[in-house]
């Protein structure tokens, strides 16, 4: 438990600073601006954020932290859901601008008491009053008092966020709008306004009298691909953690975030979830650490433990790859395991400080290719990676085949390119591969002036020709083109095969998938089902399942059946829900009540005696009731009134 | 590429299937009704005392169920407290499996619980229960909103307090509208409250959108557990069983047993003409002038107060309603279904 919150805290606090980060420019740029507005009419910003609502909080928040510590103390921000009136709206904004005033120079107990009596009254009026009583106070206050408000502008702005400015309505905002227009002189209002679908929605949301008021100007956000390609770049391809995703799950949740919601946050849920269901049911997850912390608690495993490793499949594809004599040690003793895993765990460890680089070096490559054989984005090439082996797949040949064919100028910046990965990279081999990078970078500069040469050599030629006839001009021209075949085919064809090759063998050698190696099992999270029913599960499908084929929950031989046909000993909701899939939209209850109990006395068998049938009678009525207001329940049907003791069916089809 | 175009395939089914079932108004049914099926109604206590006499099927297989979901009890408790909340899909109650969770886990900690099938259950009143029982707080608030924030301020201040609730069916009919899903949205996305629910509605999940959805921070688990919704429906109104709000033939002839001859005619007429125009859609109901004019002739009142007075006695006992027509007057209604009425003619001819 306790590594697990470890791991999250750090997760968490990368992701947080990243975050920031990304937003810290573009929340540059607007709190530029808002400097900058003072005009007649109100200044206002629209940020333009996209629709993955719910990670807006954290630029918000730290929008107002900036505007805060830069500009003004008043900031204040309003959501939708507070204010479906003006009079909410009012009050809410009142509150805050005063608790902000409070929290930026929280010292006069007088000022409080003051604060709480306004709240009562909150009008456009008593706001302006406040206003100046706070501008007149900080113009008049000690020096000292006058440093600290000296950050700010001489009579600060008052910020106003509208966090979702789709969800507000039309009046309120009108209104609001029209208000402070006619205040602006006593009050210099700023609006900040959150969009989530396109800058359109302002003309649509405000009639032409109303925009004319403002004075708005467009911020555009990141787009949330981004932001997933540099989280999957920070958290993914980093050596920093020690816990790593499958390609399954990684799929999964990628799907989840690209076919769904857009939201980084609920990227970041179903990752934390992989990591609490790793930590939870893979028993060896204790050594999914830091290197050395893991060799440390190797040496302290328990012989229960150790039998755990010996049952990890990985591992037993090791052993039987060993010598008989090596084999029945591994088996045996647990101190020859243990020798052995901590060899096992260092070989991954390198295996991943050396994955990173030369994955990111083929991406270079393949980025560049016309029609991205292997994917545009880093993570398609890193799950195509993990998949299988990436050289066998076509797709890998096709951008070998693309790659021969580069020019010059691209494969030299590529090259450079990977040379700057490699030297910031930490794995140790990668001495030898910089080198031999760097050779071939030289030995391009020599091409380059071979080439000049070249170059300089035909122009002269041509300028010869320009003065002949057509026919010579034709001849000469041929003859040229095919000594420049020839002349091609030499050093730098060579030499581009020559890398291609030795990229290919980069490939082969550092991108084995992880399931290939030995132990992977402790560091990887490879159960995409569960991440799949937790995260985006189908209670439709759980329903229609369980009342159309019992027999998957309650393993009764009984229940056994052919798909289609009623089995008439299943429990009564699953016989009330077919024989209601079989009709219209309107069902008859009498016809339904008639048909559930000839299905239900089939089971029970003919019984002679008048009296104790009609008992059977009543209690087979009331098992329908009780299965046709369970059906009512679930949302299957609904009491209609069309027609007198008639249900309308919800649903349609089959399901 | 083939698995792709199946679903295609399935997926232009579904909407034929939709268009199918929509296209016509004509519906295609028997006109049977329940009346002219010689059983009485069932009332709920009867119901309940003879389903007891049924016997539950396959309650071996249904405990293995049980016992499986019961094994992830340690997990959810886990995985609470790493800040998700647990919410419970599948068929059959999840009730008795909450309520093991809370006789095994929660003996010793806070916890709430909150039955969502209960037809009179409002927000209000767990926000009340949250704050006069768990904060201990004794003090009116003036909204919901207001309530809620203090109660996120008293447990932003006090880390100490924690608080487990657990509400069965979040998708109950009290429950599903969008500002109390808001609120209960915003109180579980508290990291000390932790909230374990279920649902049980087809349509469940249509309730939150994105923004809720991330406040809940739901984890989903399937819990089927084929056992039958008993505390759930019995609140719900169903078709079959006599329901105690509308006006039953019982009923119906034991107040007008206890009226004078004149007043049992004047219902009667009104009734009957009633039937004569049932079939008639546009059927306003009997204007007051007229039901004056018809009631005189029969020598069943003799001044216009009478008449009034009466109605009002009816009205009373609901068992008249008046509307007024576009043009003003007043038209008078049995508001009883026909079949209901046809027996009780039928039966005060019996009788008289």
């Amino acid at each position: 438990q306790q590594i697990q919150e470890e791991m999250n805290k750090q997760f968490f606090d990368n992701l947080v600073s990243f975050l920031r980060r990304s937003h810290s420019e573009f929340q540059e740029k607007a709190t530029e601006w808002t400097c900058r507005m003072k005009s007649r009419e109100i200044p206002a910003a629209a940020l333009v954020l996209g629709v993955n609502v719910t990670d807006h909080d954290l630029t918000f928040k730290s929008l107002t932290e900036v505007i805060q510590n830069n500009i003004t103390p008043y900031v204040t921000s309003l959501q939708a859901k507070d204010c479906p009136g003006i009079k909410n709206l009012m009050q809410k904004l009142m509150g805050q601008l005063m608790n902000c005033y409070v929290d930026a120079d929280s010292s006069d107990e007088e000022d409080c008491a003051q604060i709480s009596q306004n709240r009562v009254r909150c009008s456009m009026t008593s706001l302006i009053n406040w206003y100046e009583n706070i501008t007149k106070k900080t113009d008049s206050e000690t020096p000292s008092r006058k440093r600290t408000s000296s950050r700010h502008l001489q009579s600060p702005p008052v910020v106003v966020i509208f966090k979702d400015m789709e969800s507000f309505t039309t009046k309120v905002l009108q209104d609001f709008i029209v208000i402070s227009s006619q205040h602006i002189h006593e009050l210099p209002l700023i609006l900040i306004f959150g969009i989530a679908t396109s800058p359109m929605i302002i003309h649509s949301l405000l009639p032409h009298s109303v925009s004319s008021l403002l004075c708005i100007e467009l911020f555009q956000s990141l787009s949330c691909k981004e932001h997933l390609s540099t989280i999957i770049d920070k958290l993914l391809l980093t050596t920093r953690f020690a816990f790593k995703l499958s390609e399954k799950v990684l799929q999964v949740l990628i799907n989840i975030f690209l076919y769904h919601d857009f939201s980084v946050q609920n990227f970041i849920k179903g990752f934390q979830l992989c990591i609490v269901e790793h930590f939870y049911s893979q028993p060896l997850s204790v050594l999914c650490c830091q290197l050395l912390e893991a060799k440390k608690r190797v040496n302290s495993l328990s012989h229960s433990q150790c039998e755990n490793i010996r049952r990890l499949p990985s591992f037993r594809r090791y052993v039987e790859s060993q010598e008989s004599e090596k084999q029945i040690a591994l088996l045996t003793s647990d101190n020859s395991l243990k020798e052995a895993v901590q060899k096992l765990l260092e070989d991954l460890h390198i295996y991943h400080e050396n994955y990173v680089p030369v994955l990111k070096c083929l991406h270079v490559f393949t980025s560049s290719l016309p029609k991205y054989p292997l994917g545009k984005q880093i993570r398609e090439l890193h799950c195509a990676c993990l998949e299988s082996r990436v050289w066998e797949t076509e797709d890998y040949e096709s951008s070998l085949q693309l790659a021969r064919m580069l020019n010059k100028s691209d494969l030299v910046t590529m090259l450079q390119k990977c040379v700057e990965i490699f030297v910031s990279s930490s794995g140790k081999e990668f001495d030898k591969v910089v080198e031999k990078l760097k050779d071939f970078l030289a030995q391009f500069e020599k091409l380059e002036g071979a080439c000049q040469e070249q170059e300089e050599s035909i122009p002269s030629q041509k300028e010869l020709q320009k003065k002949t006839d057509l026919y010579h001009l034709q001849k000469t021209l041929l003859e040229l083109k095919e000594s420049r075949r020839s002349k091609k085919l030499t050093k730098f064809e060579m030499l581009r095969f020559e890398v291609v090759d030795f990229i290919d063998s980069l490939v082969r050698n550092y991108l084995v998938p992880a399931d290939h190696k030995t132990l992977h099992e402790i560091m990887y999270f490879n159960t995409a089902s569960a991440l799949r029913e937790h995260l985006n599960a189908a209670p439709r499908i759980a329903l229609h399942t369980a009342l159309n084929n019992p027999y998957c929950y309650l393993k009764n031989q009984a229940l056994k059946s052919d798909g289609g046909s009623i089995s008439n000993k299943a429990p009564d909701i699953c016989i009330a829900y077919k024989l209601h899939l079989e009709c219209g939209r309107l069902i008859n209850l009498v016809d339904w009540l008639e048909a559930f109990s000839t299905v239900v006395t089939a089971v029970e068998g003919p019984n002679g005696d008048a009296a104790v049938s009609d008992q059977v009678d009543d209690i087979i009525h009331a098992r329908f009731i009780r299965a046709v207001s369970e059906l009512e329940l679930l949302g299957f049907i609904k009491p209609s009134k069309q027609k007198t003791d008639h249900v309308a069916r919800l649903t349609w089809g089959s399901c | 590429l083939l698995n792709k175009k199946m679903k295609e395939d399935k997926m232009s089914n579904l909407v034929e299937e939709y268009f199918e079932a929509h296209s016509s108004s004509k519906v295609l049914t028997s006109d049977r009704t329940l009346q002219k099926l010689q059983k009485r109604r069932l009332n709920q206590e009867t119901l309940r005392d003879l389903l007891k006499k049924a016997p539950l099927p396959f309650a071996a297989e249904i405990k293995e169920l049980n016992q499986q979901h019961e094994s992830l009890f340690s997990k959810w408790m886990l995985q609470l407290h790493l800040g998700f909340n647990i919410v419970l899909y599948g068929l059959g109650s999840k009730r008795d499996l909450l309520e093991k969770f809370r006789t095994s886990m929660l003996q010793d900690s806070v916890h709430l619980v909150v039955n969502g099938y209960f037809p009179s259950i409002t927000v209000r009143s767990i926000l009340n229960s949250i704050t006069e029982e768990v904060l201990e707080h004794t003090g009116t608030f003036r909204s919901p909103l207001d309530q809620l924030e203090f109660i996120l301020k008293r447990f932003k201040e006090d880390s100490s307090l924690e608080l487990y609730v657990l509400l069965h069916n979040l998708d109950s009919q009290m429950l599903r509208g969008e500002r109390s899903q808001q609120i209960l949205a915003q109180l579980s996305s508290l990291p000390s409250i932790y909230l374990i629910a279920s649902i049980d509605h087809i349509n469940a999940p249509l309730m939150w959108d994105q923004a809720k959805q991330s406040l809940y921070n739901w984890l989903w688990y399937e819990t089927t557990t084929f056992s039958p919704y008993v505390e759930e429906t019995s609140y719900e109104n169903s078709l079959l069983v006599q329901q105690s709000g509308s006006l039953a033939l019982s009923s119906l002839t034991h107040v007008l047993r206890s009226l004078t001859p004149n007043a049992r005619g004047i219902f009667r007429l009104l009734a009957q003409y009633q039937l004569e125009n049932k079939d008639n859609p546009s059927y306003p109901g009997l204007s007051f002038q007229d039901f004056y004019q018809q009631c005189r002739e029969a020598f069943l009142v003799n001044s216009d107060l009478t008449l009034r007075a009466q109605l009002t006695e009816f009205r009373d006992h609901k068992l008249i309603r008046t509307k007024r027509g576009a043009d003003g007057v007043e038209y008078l209604l049995i508001p009883v279904d026909d079949s209901t009425l046809t027996d009780f003619l039928e039966k005060e001819d019996e009788d008289g």
